[in-house]
């Protein structure tokens, strides 16, 4: 952990014994906590939009997606112990057909309804995909397209068999499509109609299957949700009474609406706060989910990372031990790609560590030391979703690899600018001279964690194989945990996919987020599952 | 009188075009793709390239610059690619509540530094002058948006007196704010006034004390006339250019308050341009600055009236 | 973020009459001004020690030291206390000077030679020139300063260099429409008249009677902006705009310091008072220049 100076204890007795005399006088104009009610502070800028496709990324997902609709397959986030895995929404049940396995039969469930009453069935199924791969469709929305329709790759008809039965169609076997078909939210069509056929209005008025339903939107400031309480499940009726969600993008602000009593519930506090939070009776919570902060590198002829030895080098260098400290504790140290107890993880024989002496090694044995030494350049950020404290983080490291001879140089860019390089590949014009690129990656289903990285077709422009990572035996291993169509069997060869990848080295991996959120003691209930997502219906307030 | 102010007015309308021309080409300067807000990270390059083709950034930038405009004339600023809201709607709410904050802050700002310059033009020289100009000194010196973090951590968590962040809980206009809408808005507008507070101080205070030291009014003082005579020339004197400054404050407060709104989640214009800035959405981008830039076009023009209107002696050395 | 004086307009009057022996007047008028004394002192302390910081500071402003992060002021090693990243922060706040006096004279100095350039080229010349010099000028000036300094930042990007251009195009509207009223008032002046009726060049007045009489004036301006400067280099910085990290620059620690003011206030407020401390003496240096320069004949 680390070692805390203590605040300058003179000043803070002068305040508050100042404050207990003023405080008296003062009126209590902060914004009173009204009982039941649950304040949340987001690190998004605005809303994320309530169409059913959020942007604003994962944390979209969660609090204006997960919350308002659901999709025919949820997320289990029940548990902080075992890895969060799929489970039945919308959808009872869902299977390959086993003589045709691009064609998937997915059973409805029966007797759920729309928030604006409308019934839930096959055709409020087919019109919400029909919004994504239907260009003719009146409700197609190339916006939502570019928000979410990349996550279902493979999916390429979606045809009602009856009321409560629907059939999708893939282009070539793909055992995957579960995991697709979590992303996309079921949208109400009669409520698009009601609105005047326009998202823009049903952002504003939404209405699905989910826990929550919308009472209240602010453009810009605040949406106000209230449980739905005829929820299908009965087991997640909301226990709070009202859910406001407020856009605080900047982290100091956060931590001030959390420790003045104006929001109860903050994401991603600064880890250098969470010691005064702490003292001020907050609750932190945290626990592994499937992030992982990497290096990306590039494989092509022109870069020094395309020997394993140099790779493999590098990932021995990192002291992860101390990027944990330096976040206070909130990270966990990488041992792959996927956390130690996923189902995928396997049992690779090379191990993360930290290992100089053999570091220094294998950079010999690769032709580089004291004479030549290795240098390189990184694309790194200032900020970002899930870049965690990018800066501190790479001058850490930039120190590990210079104490084995690496001179490691930081091309600093703004976020979005390094999306646009991640999506150009090591090949673009703007990744010259650029061996890695610094991005955190979201592991949470199987074409996320592997097969987008790994695939050998999969790079710019199809793609974010950035490096151009290209190994027939990888591209067999995919094909077969992509035909893979149960369960066991699945994982199982997940769980040799991860096994190479982390023999061979294919990334340099850092740390794992913990996604830490503090609380007020006055939030009960709440579970941190090992999700990007997090169920908020058991959540209640007391006091 | 009427020629000369139809011939400011003339005047400005180059300016206007201008300050469009500079307004779209500065988005455009910037690297980085304009679809970034809207399109997930992942997205593959044939979906960037439809989308690009459905916003029209693959035209030229002269057919692009001509079509903004066209529409902008129009009242059509486009839609934000990011939320996909038109950008009017977006900025109608946006600069309400700046207008609000602006008014707020220009009351206690241009209240307290015309007291203040008062005070310490009339004490010319003394400790109360320099008490006084101290903190107009001050007003002028210091980061604002510093201040409005000490302030919060006084206020906000050390004394739970104020809120920390936002706008009030209602969402409500100027006039109909209640206790917990002032609540929320005095610590911002206390930062936004800082500025204003300084250089109004500093301006009222050289213009009382160059009307104060005017041979006749020495002479009056003197005598021992009236001080009520001597009140009414300094204010005469000092109005004018007291107007002008306030006046063109209004407009920095209005157009500059990104950084106190970024501090305290103030959904104005600033906090608008801010989000705008790093998602890239560049119709929103646009709007923003062309609205706040065209107010402060017309605000200058108005001062500008007003100003030769009231002291004939002023000119702006146009050469003309 | 406003400017202070950028729409005052207050240089300093031109003389009415050319003064025997007006800068020995000024000089001495500074020298008997104590408040002028001391700022210049310490503004000049400041200086040298952003210059001579490779001298001055006890460390490597850049090396980190993950257990000694956030020390308070005292503490063993480190004078001032330690960052986030435990660097001590006396050294990044001397090697902070160099980026940050930079990042408040380049831009001025940049626009103080163009801006005057343009401003008494335009009064002097007169006519379609003028128009169309101030016209173009005041196009740019249409923009609320902090406004086009974040709108140039934000498209251009983050960096020294950018922030740098991004403040120069701020700040040359104000000193060119400046440049351009004084050198009007100048240009009809009596003493100018008589020159031009003695049959003097353009050139010879322009340099002879002119450019004395305007260049102290407008000089005097520009110092006055170099403490808006600052401050508004320091808000981009702030807003992720101007100077990147690990670079040390006043504006910048504010920023990364802010997490620490609950945890160790003091060192958190320090870059923030060496900005002011700064910004104090520029001002009231300008203040006694404008003071002593404003000798009525």
């Amino acid at each position: 952990m680390v070692v805390r100076t203590v605040a300058c204890p003179s000043r803070r007795e002068v305040l508050v014994g100042g404050s207990a005399l003023v405080s008296l006088s003062l009126p209590r104009l902060a914004e009173a906590q009204t009982p039941g009610v649950l304040r949340i502070g987001m690190t998004a800028a605005d809303i994320p939009q309530m169409t059913g496709s959020p942007d604003n990324g994962f944390e979209g997902y969660r609090f204006t997606g997960y919350t308002i609709f659901d999709a025919l397959i949820n997320w289990d986030l029940s548990s902080a112990d075992k890895a969060s895995d799929i489970v039945p929404g919308l959808a009872e049940s869902w299977a390959a057909d086993p003589s045709d396995k691009t064609k998937w039969i997915f059973k409805l469930r029966r007797g759920v309804s729309f928030h604006d009453g409308s019934p839930f069935n096959a055709d409020a199924v087919v019109w919400n995909y029909d919004k994504l791969i239907n260009k003719d469709a009146p409700q197609f929305d190339a916006r939502q397209v570019g928000l979410v329709g990349f996550r279902i790759p493979s999916i390429k008809t979606v045809r009602k068999v009856d009321d409560y039965t629907v059939a999708f169609g893939t282009g070539t076997p793909d055992a995957f499509v579960p995991y697709q078909v979590v992303y996309i939210l079921m949208a109400s069509p009669k409520q698009w109609e009601t609105v005047g056929k326009d998202w823009a209005k049903f952002h504003e008025q939404p209405s699905g299957t989910g826990p929550f339903k919308v009472d209240k939107y602010v453009q810009r400031q605040r949406v106000e949700l209230i449980p739905h309480k005829t929820y299908w499940d009965k087991k997640r009726v909301p226990k709070t009474e009202r859910i406001v969600l407020l856009p605080l993008p900047e982290a100091n602000s956060r931590t001030s609406a959390l420790l003045s009593g104006q929001v109860d519930w903050i994401e991603q506090p600064l880890p250098d706060t969470v010691p005064q939070l702490k003292s001020a009776g907050m609750q932190i919570f945290s626990n592994g989910y499937p992030h992982v902060w990497p290096y990306h590198p590039s494989v092509l002829d022109n870069s020094p990372l395309r020997d394993i030895r140099v790779r493999k080098a590098l990932n021995l260098a990192i002291d992860r031990e101390g990027i944990v400290a330096l976040m206070g504790g909130l990270a966990l140290p990488a041992r792959g790609h996927v956390l130690p107890d996923n189902p995928w993880f396997g049992k690779p024989t090379f191990e993360l560590k930290h290992d100089p002496e053999q570091a220094k090694k294998l950079l010999a044995a690769a032709g580089y030391g004291p004479a030549n030494p290795l240098k390189l350049k990184f694309a790194i950020s200032a900020s970002g979703s899930g870049q965690m404290l990018p800066l501190p983080m790479n001058e850490y490291i930039q120190q590990n690899l210079a104490d084995i001879g690496v001179h490691l140089e930081f091309d600093v860019t703004e976020w979005q600018a390094l999306l646009d390089r991640w999506r150009a590949g090591a090949k673009g014009d703007v990744n010259k001279g650029i061996s890695a690129v610094n991005i955190s990656y979201a592991t949470q289903d199987p074409y996320s964690a592997f097969a987008r990285f790994m695939r050998s077709t999969f790079h710019a422009p199809v793609g974010v194989n950035w490096g151009f990572y290209n190994d027939p035996e990888m591209d067999k291993l995919l094909d077969a945990a992509q035909l893979a169509f149960e369960r066991t069997a699945r994982d199982a060869a997940l769980a040799r996919v991860h096994e190479k990848m982390v023999n061979d080295a294919v990334m340099i991996w850092v740390v794992h987020d913990v996604g830490p959120r503090a609380m007020s003691a006055k939030v009960k209930g709440f579970v941190q599952a090992k999700n990007w997502f997090q169920d908020l219906t058991p959540v209640s307030m007391v006091g | 009188m009427l020629a000369l102010i139809i011939r400011r007015f003339v005047y400005t309308l180059p300016i206007a075009i201008g300050v469009t021309v500079v307004c779209f080409s500065l988005v455009h300067l910037a690297p980085g793709d304009p679809l970034n807000a809207v399109v997930g990270p992942d997205a593959p390059a044939d979906v960037v390239e439809t989308l690009k083709r459905a916003y029209g950034f693959d035209k030229p930038l002269p057919v692009q610059y001509a079509k903004w405009l066209y529409r902008a004339l129009h009242g059509d600023l486009g839609r934000s690619i990011a939320t996909g809201r038109p950008v009017m709607h977006e900025m109608s709410h946006a600069i309400g509540n700046s207008v609000a904050l602006a008014v707020v802050a220009a009351v206690i700002g241009f209240g307290f530094g015309c007291l203040f310059g008062a005070i310490a033009g009339y004490a010319q020289g003394g400790f109360v002058d320099k008490v006084a100009s101290f903190f107009g000194l001050l007003g002028v010196s210091l980061p604002h948006y510093w201040l409005g973090m000490v302030l919060v951590i006084l206020f906000s968590v050390e004394l739970g007196a104020l809120p920390a962040i936002g706008i009030g809980p209602e969402g409500a206009a100027v006039w109909a704010w209640k206790k917990a809408d002032w609540a929320h808005a005095i610590l911002p507008a206390i930062t936004l006034a800082v500025i204003p507070l300084g250089i109004v101080t500093r301006t009222v205070r050289a213009a009382v004390a160059e009307a104060l030291n005017q041979e006749f009014v020495q002479a009056l003082r003197a005598k021992g006339l009236q001080s009520r005579a001597v009140l009414r020339h300094v204010a005469k004197n000092v109005a004018p250019v007291c107007l002008a400054v306030m006046g063109i404050q209004f407009g920095y407060m209005l157009g500059g308050s990104i950084l106190v709104e970024t501090v305290f989640a103030w959904p104005g214009t600033g906090f608008l341009m801010n989000d705008a800035i790093f998602r890239r959405d560049i119709p929103l981008l646009q709007g923003v600055i062309l609205v706040l830039a065209m107010f402060f076009v017309a605000l200058n023009l108005v001062v500008d009236v007003l100003q030769t209107v009231i002291d004939p002696r002023i000119r702006r050395g146009s050469g003309g | 973020m406003t400017s202070p004086a950028l729409d005052l307009g207050t240089a300093p009057a031109p003389l009415a009459h050319p003064v025997h022996g007006y800068r020995a007047r000024v000089l001495r008028q500074l020298s008997r001004d104590p408040i002028t004394i001391i700022c210049a002192t310490v503004l000049i302390a400041i200086f040298l020690s952003a210059i001579f910081a490779n001298h001055l500071a006890p460390v490597d402003p850049y090396k980190t030291s993950m257990i000694n992060r956030l020390k308070p002021v005292g503490y063993h090693g480190y004078w001032l206390g330690s960052d986030e990243l435990g660097r001590d922060l006396m050294s990044r706040l001397l090697y902070g000077g160099r980026l940050s006096l930079l990042m408040g004279v380049a831009p001025v100095a940049a626009a103080l030679l163009i801006g005057a350039l343009l401003g008494v080229v335009a009064g002097f010349v007169g006519g379609a020139v003028n128009t169309l010099i101030m016209r173009t000028v005041d196009v740019f000036y249409a923009f609320p300063s902090v406004l086009l300094a974040i709108a140039i930042s934000g498209s251009l990007g983050a960096g020294v260099t950018n922030a740098i251009l991004s403040l120069t195009i701020v700040f040359i509207p104000p000193i060119a429409r400046v440049s351009e009223s004084v050198t009007t008032g100048v240009r009809n002046l009596d003493y100018v008249d008589a020159a031009r009726a003695s049959g003097a060049g353009a050139w010879s007045i322009m340099r002879v009677h002119v450019l004395r009489n305007v260049l102290e004036p407008i000089f005097v301006y520009a110092t006055s902006l170099i403490s808006v400067s600052i401050i508004l280099a320091s808000g981009l910085s702030f807003l992720g705009l101007g100077i990147v990290p690990p670079n040390p620059e006043w504006g910048l620690m504010l920023n990364t310091l802010r997490p620490a003011i609950y945890i160790n206030p003091l060192v958190a407020a320090l870059p923030g008072g060496a900005i002011l401390v700064t910004s104090i003496c520029f001002n009231l240096l300008t203040d006694g220049l404008r003071q002593a320069m404003d000798i009525r004949a």
